[in-house]
C-alpha cells in the first residue's frame, strides 16, 4: 500500500496550482475530527456542527496562504473551527462570554445541572453517559468548554490549546481546572 | 483502582467513533468560491494598450525613432559583425519578442 501523501504536500498543491482535488483530500482526512470537535463544542447539535464544519473548511481554503506550518494543519483547522463556533455563539447570544460568564457561574452553582441526582432515573429512561456529558458540557462557559474539548477530546497540549483558543496558556489551564470541577459535580454519579 | 482524578479524564478522553464522510466533502467542495477568472477583455485590452503606447510615442517624438534607428545602424556598421553573429543576434531578438508576446497574451489558466 502506497504511503499517503503528506498534508504539507497536499497544501502545497492546493496553494501553488489551486488544486481542488488536493484540498478535497485534506477535507476527507480531517472532516471527522473537525466535525467531532464541533459536535462537542455545540453540545451535540449535529446539524449546527456540520454547518460550522463546512464554514471552517471554506475559510481554510480562502486563508490557506496564511497557514505558516507553525502548527499542525489539524491544529490550525481546530483554531478556525473554534473561531467559527465562537462567532456563531456570539451571534446567537446563547451564553455570556468570558469573565462575566465565569463570575455568574461561580456565584450560582445551581446553574450547573446536577445530573448525579437524576442519574438513576435517567438510566431508567435510557439516557446515556454521552448525553449527560453533553448536557454538562453545555452548562460550561465557552472558554471552559473549548479548553476541555481541545485538551481532552483533541488531546492537545496546553500550548497547542492556547494557540487554538488564542489566549495565554495560563488561561487555558484555568479554564480546564474550573471546567473539570464543574463536570465532576455534574457527573458525580459516574465517579468512584 | 479508579481515583477521583482519572474517572473524569477517562470519560472526557473516550474516543468517539469515526464520523463517516457521507457526502460532507462534496458539500464543502461545492461551497468553495469559484476560481477567480480573468476577464475575457484582458487580452485585447493589453494588446490595444501596447499599440496605443507605440503610436503615442511615435507621434510625441517623431524624430526619436529615426535617431534610434540611425544610431543603431551606426553602431552596427562600425563594429565588424559576422553573418553568424548577426544571425544569433536576430534570433535572440526574435526569441525575446516572442517570449514577451507570449507572456503578455498568455492564457488565463
Amino acid at each position: 500500500m502506497a504511503d499517503p501523501v503528506a498534508d504539507a504536500t497536499l497544501i502545497a498543491r492546493a496553494l501553488v496550482a489551486g488544486d481542488r482535488h488536493a484540498f478535497a483530500e485534506l477535507v476527507k482526512r480531517h472532516q471527522s475530527a473537525v466535525r467531532a470537535t464541533l459536535r462537542k463544542l455545540t453540545a451535540g447539535n449535529h446539524a449546527l456542527a456540520d454547518d460550522l464544519a463546512q464554514e471552517t473548511f471554506v475559510l481554510a481554503w480562502r486563508n490557506l496562504k496564511s497557514f505558516r506550518q507553525e502548527a499542525k494543519f489539524s491544529t490550525w483547522l481546530y483554531r478556525i473551527a473554534t473561531n467559527c463556533w465562537l462567532g456563531d455563539a456570539r451571534k446567537r447570544k446563547e451564553e455570556l462570554l468570558g469573565d462575566r460568564a465565569d463570575a455568574v457561574a461561580d456565584e450560582d452553582d445551581d446553574a450547573m445541572p446536577h445530573i448525579g441526582d437524576e442519574v438513576h432515573a435517567d438510566h431508567a429512561k435510557g439516557t446515556s453517559l454521552k448525553m449527560d456529558l453533553e448536557r454538562a458540557m453545555s452548562a460550561l462557559s465557552e472558554g471552559e468548554r473549548a479548553a476541555i474539548v481541545q485538551c481532552y477530546h483533541n488531546d492537545l497540549s496546553h500550548e497547542e490549546a492556547a494557540y487554538v483558543l488564542g489566549c495565554p496558556v495560563g488561561t487555558v489551564k484555568t479554564h480546564v481546572l474550573r471546567g473539570k470541577q464543574k463536570l465532576k459535580a455534574a457527573l458525580a454519579a459516574y465517579g468512584p | 483502582m479508579t481515583t477521583d482524578h482519572d474517572w473524569l479524564d477517562h470519560i472526557l478522553s473516550a474516543d468517539d467513533d469515526y464520523i463517516a464522510d457521507d457526502g460532507f466533502t462534496a458539500r464543502v467542495m461545492s461551497a468553495l468560491p469559484a476560481p477567480a477568472a480573468l476577464p475575457k477583455w484582458r487580452k485585447p485590452a493589453v494588446a490595444a494598450l501596447w499599440g496605443v503606447a507605440a503610436v503615442g510615442l511615435a507621434i510625441a517624438a517623431p524624430g526619436a525613432m529615426v535617431d534610434v534607428g540611425r544610431e543603431a545602424y551606426r553602431l552596427l556598421a562600425t563594429v565588424p559583425v559576422s553573418i553568424a553573429g548577426l544571425a544569433t543576434a536576430m534570433l535572440a531578438v526574435v526569441a525575446a519578442t516572442g517570449a514577451a508576446a507570449a507572456y503578455t497574451l498568455r492564457g488565463n489558466d
